[in-house]
């Protein structure tokens, strides 16, 4: 499995706001995808829009609750079309098994479009062990390769990098003359994986959906890469966790029309490929081999909480990153794993185990732009909420996490808040307080407890001479209320 | 390896608390009978034919939006006219094309061959080799197909690939044209799904079909925007894609 880094989630978060490079590159993302989003939505109506993702949650609810007997369907009928599914438990069977193909067939190199589970499982350092080279072939999944990194969000990889980065990595990595022309470093990765396409023994992608009724897989692109690593090799091994069936082509139109909005705003990607088992006989190509990997890797953990139940009705759109303020300010690698953002923050504890990702789902300001954008309706700040309510009922928290200054700080809190006259007093003296330490009206850089965390990344105004009771008491008195 | 199926869905009917039985209100009325499949497709034929002049043109502002460059020709005539001259600004020599029933009609070929430029048939049957193909594929100037299928509400061309549709003739070279047909034109993806569904079921036998292996959806050239957002077009399929729209065979 990919390396956890989730416990360092406090000192690279910290670090990522430092970041001013990260920062430009979050603030043009965020916007430009949310942006799109936005005009998609608009373009369609919104009363259009909410029937989508009504359906599409309905479609998610009905195929989750009765994941076993679709899972079933599909196995069926993709044998039927004559490629063969193998289930993994865990990342360990999942690689196990895609390097038993490998082996078998004496495979030497590997292409593959981008797929977030083989994030997950770490595949490429698998197969690389092997002896297998191995190339990403999504132009942002082929520059972090590159770079030994990993992908910084959900659809776009490399979102974390400037072009002058590419560039230098580029020069260094391929030894191709500098330039920062986007245009041309497109052009040179074309030219580059071209090559690699054609040499391949094996293709490798991800799956956006698998529609039980056929046995198809569906992967959705816009590059061309995806139709490339699924048609040239000998070889075709999709990947999938155990979420991604949904019962009948019928249910694809909605997802069709929902995940390119929601994920850059496009209207339809460039391409949508969807492959039923190996090349039949006359074909003029496509592979002799069709493989489907079913990975479960923790999201049995996931399923079996009623609570956590509806994470898996995620297709990875990434919108909830796009409009995220704690995703926007650290982006995705401070999350530590795999899947960052909102989605992440509840994904990845299940996945990797809780104890291992605590910060996670306090990483939120629990303002719930997530679940408007998400398409299919996924109540994340629920879920994150019910985290946070888990880690205070186990022993462990209460013994290590909540010191008594916490506890003191919330008695505190309780009792101004539930007093009227002690609430004024509050606020009367929190005001006789922070004068002092206050430069412009906000106290920036503050050594004292309690304040030092608080005003390490952002200023904390002071409260306000004339304060919304006082408005109102006024507003009132002048018959205005 | 892996663990056994039965293994795999044992453990997801326990984590679910779940018997081993079928849903017990399925989330659709899913038809599977061909009788009925059979209706539902000839209502939607019959829809798309009542509307044809108006999908057309959806078709063709729809695809313009999606990037793709429409022709909309009066006949075949001038369809070969818009693919010689295209190949002539491109200089092309070599231009690879599938064996499909459009092109019986439409002889691009010879139409081809008059401006010096050898049309061929991408299959691998007869003298060739596969890795001959793919060279010639890799080197020629544009792939010509014909459509299985064009959305309207998308602006989109279906290819099934299939014995003399290879997959990569409109992925590899720098350019496709796709030639549509009236009779390829449906509204919606409901419409193409519905469509899709009915030839599954018809093509197996006792409840499994045969969907073929692939189906290309394409919606405009390939693109990617995965370097600070800036769209450019032509990364790994063509950066110019053609869609030529017959108005009457």
């Amino acid at each position: 499995m990919a390396e956890v880094a989730t416990r360092e989630f406090v000192p690279a978060s910290q670090a990522a706001v430092q970041d001013t490079q990260l920062r430009q590159a979050l603030r043009r993302a965020g916007s430009g995808f949310d942006g799109t989003r936005r005009e998609a939505i608009a373009e369609v109506t919104p009363e259009v829009w909410e029937g989508w993702r009504e359906q599409a949650r309905r479609i998610k609810e009905h195929t989750i609750a009765h994941l076993d007997y679709y899972l079933a369907m599909l196995e069926k009928n993709v044998t039927a079309a004559g490629g063969r599914v193998h289930f993994a438990a865990d990342a360990q069977q999942a690689n196990a098994i895609v390097s038993e193909i490998a082996r078998n067939a004496g495979v030497r190199t590997v292409t593959k479009s981008k797929s977030m589970v083989s994030e997950e499982l770490g595949l490429n350092h698998v197969l690389e062990a092997l002896g297998i080279d191995v190339f990403e072939t999504d132009l942002g999944e082929y520059i972090i390769q590159l770079a030994e990194e990993t992908p910084s969000h959900l659809v776009a990889p490399a979102l974390h990098k400037t072009r002058g980065q590419v560039a230098q990595l580029f020069a260094e990595k391929l030894g191709v003359p500098y330039s920062d022309d986007i245009e041309e470093m497109a052009r040179v990765a074309r030219i580059v994986l071209r090559q690699k396409f054609l040499d391949a023994d094996m293709g490798v992608s991800g799956a956006n959906f698998l529609v039980a009724e056929t046995g198809s897989l569906v992967i959705i692109t816009n590059e061309g890469n995806g139709r490339l690593c699924t048609s040239a090799p000998r070889i075709h091994v999709g990947l999938a966790g155990m979420e991604k069936v949904i019962p009948s082509l019928q249910d694809l139109a909605v997802f069709l029309r929902l995940l390119p909005r929601s994920a850059t705003g496009q209207r339809i990607t460039s391409y949508m490929s969807m492959v039923t088992g190996p090349r039949r006989p006359g074909d003029e190509d496509g592979p002799e081999e069709f493989h489907l990997v079913i990975v479960d890797n923790g999201r049995s953990r996931l399923l079996q909480d009623p609570a956590l139940r509806e994470s898996l009705y995620c297709i990875r759109c990434g919108a909830c990153l796009n409009v995220c303020p704690v995703y926007q300010r650290i982006g995705g690698h401070a999350y530590g794993w795999v899947y960052p953002g909102p989605i992440g923050s509840i994904v990845t504890p299940g996945l990797v185990g809780v104890a291992q990702a605590k910060d996670l789902p306090n990483a939120s300001t629990l303002c719930g732009a997530c679940r408007d954008a998400c398409p299919v309706q996924i109540n994340i700040p629920r879920m994150l909420l019910h985290l946070r309510h888990q880690q205070a009922e186990s022993s462990d928290y209460n013994q290590r996490t909540a010191s008594d200054t916490d506890a003191l700080l919330a008695r505190g809190f309780a009792s101004v808040m539930s007093s009227p006259w002690l609430l004024k007093l509050g606020r009367a003296a929190s005001r006789a307080m922070a004068g002092p330490l206050a430069k412009d009206g906000k106290i920036g850089q503050s050594r004292l407890p309690l304040l030092s965390r608080w005003t390490r990344a952002r200023d904390l105004p002071i409260p306000p001479a004339r304060t919304f009771r006082d408005v109102w008491r006024d507003e009132l008195s002048r018959g205005r209320g | 390896m892996g663990i056994p199926s039965d293994d795999f869905l044992a453990m997801v009917r326990g984590a679910l608390g779940r018997e081993d039985a079928p849903p017990v209100e399925p989330y659709a009325p899913l038809l599977d009978d061909l009788a009925a499949l059979e209706s539902q497709a000839a209502a939607v034929r019959e829809r798309i034919a009542g509307e044809l002049p108006g999908l057309m043109t959806q078709v063709a502002d729809t695809a313009a939006l999606r990037g793709w460059n429409v022709a909309r020709c009066a006949g075949v005539e001038d369809a070969l006219d818009y693919v010689v001259s295209l190949a002539g600004r491109l200089g092309a020599t070599s231009v690879a094309r599938s064996e499909q029933e459009v092109f019986g009609a439409m002889p691009v070929d010879s139409a081809l061959a008059g401006v010096g430029a050898l049309c061929w048939p991408a299959v691998y049957e007869g003298a060739e080799s596969r890795a001959s193909v793919r060279r010639r594929l890799e080197e020629c100037a544009m792939g010509i197909t014909g459509a299985d299928y064009a959305v309207a509400e998308t602006g989109s061309v279906i290819v099934l690939p299939r014995r003399g549709l290879s997959r990569l003739v409109s992925v590899v070279p720098p350019v496709h044209v796709a030639v549509v047909r009236p009779q390829d034109i449906v509204g919606t993806l409901d419409d193409l799904f519905a469509l899709r569904r009915l030839e599954f079921y018809r093509n197996g036998a006792e409840g499994g079909g045969d969907m073929g292996s692939y189906l290309n959806f394409i919606t405009g050239p390939s693109r990617t925007a995965d370097i600070e957002q800036t769209i450019v077009v032509g990364v790994h399929g063509p950066k110019e894609v053609h869609l030529v729209m017959l108005e009457q065979e």
